[in-house]
């Protein structure tokens, strides 16, 4: 408890404390790669997830995010908040990165352009239900989606995050995760043809 | 409500995203039309054959391996520190602009210190302070206006949302035959952890049921706290409190109607 407030105290002001508590009651703070350990790397797994979904393949995983862990544990201090979408939007980052140095013609995918202007369909004949999917064919129609509605897909449905962390991770704000959640959502419906009809986004009376 | 506007709201809604009010006013919309409930049911049906068909890539662990080796022991700074306690700080610029509190603030922090140790002395027994958080939490709520974060009728829903954010799936029971509607659930931070509360409610009265995984079983008590009501029980792993201005006898209803129904289905 007395250790607990110590750190409480030299958090809120540093300088005062060591003018005038000079025995140190909290363990030193030189342990960071234990902290780091503790705090971040329980979210390996949802890092390398992200980073497969991203790249598409193991190897460039692997890279991205080995290069990624490394990248938040230089940041460490600025974490605020939960570990797990600041990681991720780690990973995310060191993906573009690697994206621009390694396939700089598909950058382009994460331009918003025209999506939020797209018409949507009318709804379709209903078949069969999402609940019968091929499971490999539904993860070659998540794979094919362009990336930005790939990545909100994946944070929402496998990460389980909320609107707010995917905004936090992605960088837009919440209103672009709706419509690209959305989006993808349709998308990946139609990609799934007549097996998965969904019509959520469809508007026609 | 436009069948348009229902329409866009659909994928807040089955991820658990519609505020309140938007929530009640689908959900009106829904009961009313059938060609957009078979689409909040399809899309339902298409966000749970992602999650359970689409592949997770969980990483290899030799790759875990060579990236804790490859993280320097030590470094230059060495002031990283766990996070829980940033949000006691004042935040970014306030904290910048605001030097001359920063005494108060120590002040403060050593008033804090002082309380918490003197709590730590008188402790009092655990079923008593969870007592009180329980009952701090749902006056809070009360007074703050927000008893809950989602707001849903239906524990298809709010069960869901819940168990997204926590640990362990609380059980959500319908009651509504019993004259207890479901109208929501929250967060909250009760006894170090974070547990879910489901908000039922009966005519005026909101009834906080706070729910967390416990190992014992406890027979159901009633206690009384400063004009609220409080039953508790455990049961099949989950511990229950419920707080509510609502009538004893009433209250222990529905801690029983919930303890029949806390069992895993």
């Amino acid at each position: 408890m007395l250790a607990t407030g110590s750190v409480l105290l030299h958090e809120t002001d540093p300088v005062a404390l060591h003018d005038t508590d000079p025995v140190p009651l909290h363990k030193p703070l030189s342990e960071p790669k234990r902290r780091f350990e503790q705090w971040v790397l329980p979210h390996f797994d949802a890092a390398y997830n992200l980073a497969r979904w991203l790249t598409r393949n193991d190897h460039d995983a692997q890279d991205v995010v080995q290069e990624a862990v490394l990248r938040a544990y230089r940041f460490f201090d600025g974490l605020r908040g939960e570990a797990k979408p600041w990681l991720l939007s780690i990973v995310r980052n060191t993906f573009l990165t690697w994206l621009q140095i390694n396939r700089p013609a598909d950058t382009v995918g994460f331009d918003d352009g025209l999506i939020e202007l797209i018409p949507t369909d009318e709804d379709g004949p209903e078949i069969q239900a999402a609940r019968n999917l091929d499971r490999k064919m539904l993860n070659e129609a998540i794979a094919a989606l362009p990336v930005q509605f790939r990545e909100v897909l994946i944070l929402r449905e496998l990460e389980d995050l909320s609107y707010k962390d995917i905004a936090r991770i992605a960088d837009v704000p919440i209103g672009t995760v709706m419509s690209r959640l959305a989006r993808a959502r349709r998308l990946l419906a139609e990609s799934l043809g007549p097996t998965a009809n969904i019509s959520g986004t469809q508007v026609h009376k | 409500m436009t069948r348009e506007e229902a329409n866009r709201l659909l994928h807040a809604y089955i991820d658990g995203e519609l505020d309140p009010a938007k929530s009640l006013e689908l959900e009106a919309h829904l009961a009313e039309n059938p060609s957009v409930r078979a689409a909040c049911e399809r899309l339902r049906e298409m966000s749970t054959a992602i999650r359970d068909k689409a592949d997770y890539h969980a990483a290899p662990a030799w790759l875990e391996a060579r990236v804790r080796a490859a993280i320097p022991a030590g470094r230059k700074d060495a002031s990283a520190r766990p996070t829980r306690w940033k949000w006691l700080k004042p935040a970014g610029s306030f904290a910048m602009a605001a030097d001359w509190l920063r005494p108060a603030a120590s002040l403060a922090a050593v008033a804090l210190v002082t309380w918490v140790v003197a709590l730590g002395t008188m402790r009092p027994g655990e079923d008593e302070r969870m007592t009180q958080e329980v009952l701090a939490s749902h006056v809070r709520a009360t007074l703050s206006n927000r008893s809950y974060d989602v707001a849903s009728s239906d524990q298809h829903a709010v069960k869901p949302w819940l168990s997204a954010r926590l640990a362990f799936s609380p059980p959500v029971a319908d009651l509504s035959a019993s004259d207890f509607d479901l109208v929501g659930g929250r967060l909250d931070y009760i006894g170090a952890q974070p547990v879910a509360v489901l908000v039922y409610k009966r005519r005026q009265h909101l009834i906080d049921v706070f729910v967390w995984p416990v190992e014992e079983q406890k027979a159901g008590k009633t206690l009384t706290r400063d004009g609220f009501n409080i039953e508790h029980f455990a049961k099949n792993g989950m511990g229950f409190w419920l707080v509510s201005d609502l009538n004893r006898g009433e209250l222990e209803d529905l801690a029983r109607l919930l303890a029949e129904r806390s069992a895993a289905p």
